[in-house]
């Protein structure tokens, strides 16, 4: 194919060939003076046979061929050039010194591109070679070029993954790849002018007016032009087993008319096999962050178990204090009914209080989180501060909790929020007290943008080290004697998890800020 | 100074265990008073009062160990009890170091508290007589005149009348008639008796 198209390549760039066929010596000379030096390559035949000799060898542009020849004729010459592919191409000018208009309507209808009448004008012939020349020699060209399209075009199809077909408007296959070969398991020959419904989907091809017609893959894009795109689909192969296939059909058009469509398909066993290993994968560091997560909170628990524990004796003790005072009450002489009813109404709240004490630490611990739910920051951040108090009683400051007007609910895991939160501020609880201040560990709330909102967690504690940035969130960095360097870790993962950042600022008067966002659960536009 | 006298303070912060044991005391007819903080207990504090503190060793603010101390350095002897939670042995190991009666842990029988309360009562009445005895003796060594505290000294040394004469260069009827006046101002017929007194309060006169 190289060493083809570089010959043509040099044919063009040199001269143009013409040859002039006559039996007549004379005539021969005359015309090759006539031409030459004119630019032209020029050859000379004296009969028929040597004239398709030399069109054959030489492929000229123009052929000067005289019609009244002994043996071959013109007419005869010129119907061989034009029987053989190699020859076609070139121009047949007859020459002759009939002039009447039969014999130019033969040679017409043989194939010749003109006509010259003896005697010749010399700036005839020269114009009519001129203009044949450069035709042919422009249309040599155009089919190179198109040759050298088609080719590439073929590579493209060959090299390409993706099967391709080309279907008529009745969906019967035209075209095939060899991508297409290979998945369907037949040669192209074997492909084409099978039915591409019937072939890959089992479908009769004539049940046009069926409801699932409409359904059937390409069928909207033969017979309504509309392009599709589906995946995971079943297609099946030429020997009737399924495949999980993938494809794109686009309408064939030539202006308005449907001719049918081009599909480009594949076979995506192995993608799907990829797909849900990852997802797999995807779900088991779900389960693990979430296990993680779990863990966490349970050591949490631990950590806070003194506290828990006075939270419920606190309600215990006063239970059976007032037990006590109830039989007492029932021992005297004169029954006080009211104070007993009084009594035993203080037992059941209290009995409710240690109760709600279990309740918000068996809602911490539970396993698995129990996914995203719109809540209200309010609720969220409040139960959070109850929990936290039960190790800010040591804590003169507290935790006050300032939540702005117009703070929409948000969609999160509300208990791993909690688990964030709460890690937030037993953080800043410990610094403040690290650093002997009373200061309260304040939690700020409000709206940020039209998508989330942001908490903060601002405590006056003795603020972080310098190299915080880098390390902060890394895991098993601590600033802590006794810390273990999971908490934030844990925390920007949670948040993430939820969609949101989490990060800190030092603010100018001491201490650390935390932050995190929480996407709303119905995204707004901004009032305007 | 009998046992009608004596109040069971209440130091608690958390309201139900605050009132529920104030009811429960004073269904046992104990005098009670309440105090929701380390603070206000402070704010009303005062030498003249009696009884025992029930204390809860964990409260926001002031805790109970700090008002243990402050309360040592104004020389309070009010018994106390302290009312701990699980993990607290450590901080209620240091309050009996500094001083308490006695602690509990929440939760707990009510006859242990009860018990308790009764056995702190019944230390600060005992403490308190002890108390007012000594400060008997106290204003009596005070109505001593600087010669005759200076010759008891010498009889608690056990110095005979006729060395402290001589020491002093005084009669030794002198020393007899100065001796009598002690005996009969300190209240006592035997010099054991006085040696003991004056012994139980020695730490409050070489304070002076």
């Amino acid at each position: 194919m190289g060493s083809n198209s570089m010959s043509e390549q040099v044919c063009a760039s040199v001269e143009p060939t013409v040859l002039l066929v006559d039996d007549n010596p004379q005539n021969l000379k005359v015309l090759y003076e006539t031409l030459k030096d004119k630019g032209y390559r020029l050859l000379i035949a004296n009969d028929g046979a040597k004239a398709l000799t030399l069109a054959q060898r030489d492929r000229p542009e123009v052929i000067l061929l005289d019609i009244m020849m002994p043996e071959l004729d013109g007419y005869q010459v010129c119907e061989r050039l034009k029987a053989d592919p190699a020859t076609a191409d070139s121009a047949v000018v007859f020459l002759s010194a009939l002039d009447d208009v039969e014999a130019k309507v033969k040679g017409f209808s043989l194939g010749g591109a003109d006509y010259i009448s003896k005697p010749f004008q010399a700036a005839e012939v020269i114009a009519r070679v001129k203009t044949h020349a450069r035709v042919i020699r422009l249309e040599r060209q155009l089919q190179q070029r198109n040759r050298q399209l088609e080719s590439d075009q073929s590579r493209i199809l060959n090299a390409i993954s993706e099967g391709i077909y080309g279907l008529d408007a009745d969906g019967n296959i035209i075209f095939a790849n060899p991508a297409a070969e290979r998945i369907a398991g037949s040669s192209a020959e074997a492909l084409v002018g099978r039915n591409f419904f019937q072939l890959h989907f089992n479908q009769d091809c004539d049940c046009d007016d069926s409801q699932d017609a409409e359904d059937t893959p390409v069928k909207a894009t033969c017979n309504l032009g509309l392009p599709e795109h589906r995946r995971d689909i079943t297609m099946f192969r030429a020997d009737g087993t399924g495949f999980p296939a993938e494809y794109r059909s686009s309408p064939k058009l030539e202006g308005d008319e449907l001719l049918g469509a081009v599909v480009v398909f594949r076979d995506i066993t192995v993608e799907l096999e990829q797909e849900s290993e990852l997802e797999a994968a995807r779900e088991l560091v779900q389960e693990q962050r979430e296990q993680l997560a779990h863990a966490s909170r349970l050591s949490t628990i631990g950590e806070m178990a003194a506290g828990f524990a006075h939270e419920v004796n606190q309600p215990l003790t006063a239970i059976s204090n007032y037990a006590r005072v109830a039989n007492r009450l029932m021992g005297a002489d004169s029954l006080d009914q009211e104070l007993l009813g009084e009594t035993l109404g203080k037992i059941e709240a209290q009995s409710l209080r240690a109760s709600e004490v279990i309740r918000r630490i068996r809602q911490f611990v539970k396993k698995p989180a129990a996914g995203k739910e719109v809540v209200s920051v309010e609720t969220l951040l409040d139960d959070t501060r109850q929990f936290a108090e039960v190790d800010a009683r040591n804590n003169e400051g507290g935790v006050e909790i300032t939540i702005a007007d117009d703070v929409p609910n948000v969609l999160v895991d509300p208990v791993q929020v909690q688990q964030v939160a709460l890690n937030l501020i037993r953080n800043a609880l410990e610094a403040t007290r690290a650093a002997g201040s009373t200061a309260p560990v304040r939690v700020l709330a409000e709206r940020s943008g039209d998508r989330c909102v942001r908490v903060e967690v601002i405590d006056r504690g003795v603020g972080l080290p310098a190299d915080a940035e880098e390390k902060l969130f890394l895991p098993f960095f601590t600033t802590k004697p006794d810390g273990m360097g999971i908490g934030l870790p844990m925390c920007q993962s949670l948040i993430q998890a939820q969609g949101g950042e989490i990060g800190f600022q030092r603010p100018e008067q001491g201490g650390t800020c935390f932050y995190f966002t929480l996407p709303l659960a119905e995204v707004t536009q901004p009032v305007a | 100074m009998s046992d009608t006298q004596q109040t069971v303070y209440l130091v608690e912060d958390d309201e139900a265990v605050r009132d529920s044991l104030e009811l429960l005391l004073k269904s046992e007819g104990r005098t009670v008073a309440s105090f929701e903080s380390a603070n206000a207990f402070l704010k009303d504090y005062s030498e003249a009062m009696a009884g025992c503190i029930v204390l809860d060793i964990r409260m926001p603010g002031m805790d109970g160990l700090e008002l243990q101390k402050k309360l040592n350095e104004l020389h309070s002897i009010l018994p106390i009890i302290f009312v701990t939670g699980h993990g607290d042995v450590p901080m209620a190991v240091d309050a009996m170091k500094e001083g308490a009666v006695d602690f509990i842990q929440k939760p707990y029988r009510e006859e242990a508290l009860l018990e308790k309360i009764e056995a702190a009562l019944k230390q600060d009445l005992e403490q308190r007589k002890t108390l007012g005895e000594k400060q008997e003796i106290l204003r009596r060594v005070n109505t001593l005149t600087p010669r005759e505290s200076e010759i008891m000294e010498r009889m608690i040394a056990g110095q005979a009348n006729k060395v402290i004469a001589i020491e002093l260069e005084i009669s030794q009827r002198t020393v007899e008639i100065h001796r009598s006046r002690v005996m009969h101002k300190m209240g006592t017929h035997s010099l054991a008796h006085l040696v003991r007194m004056v012994l139980s309060v020695k730490d409050r006169i070489d304070a002076r």
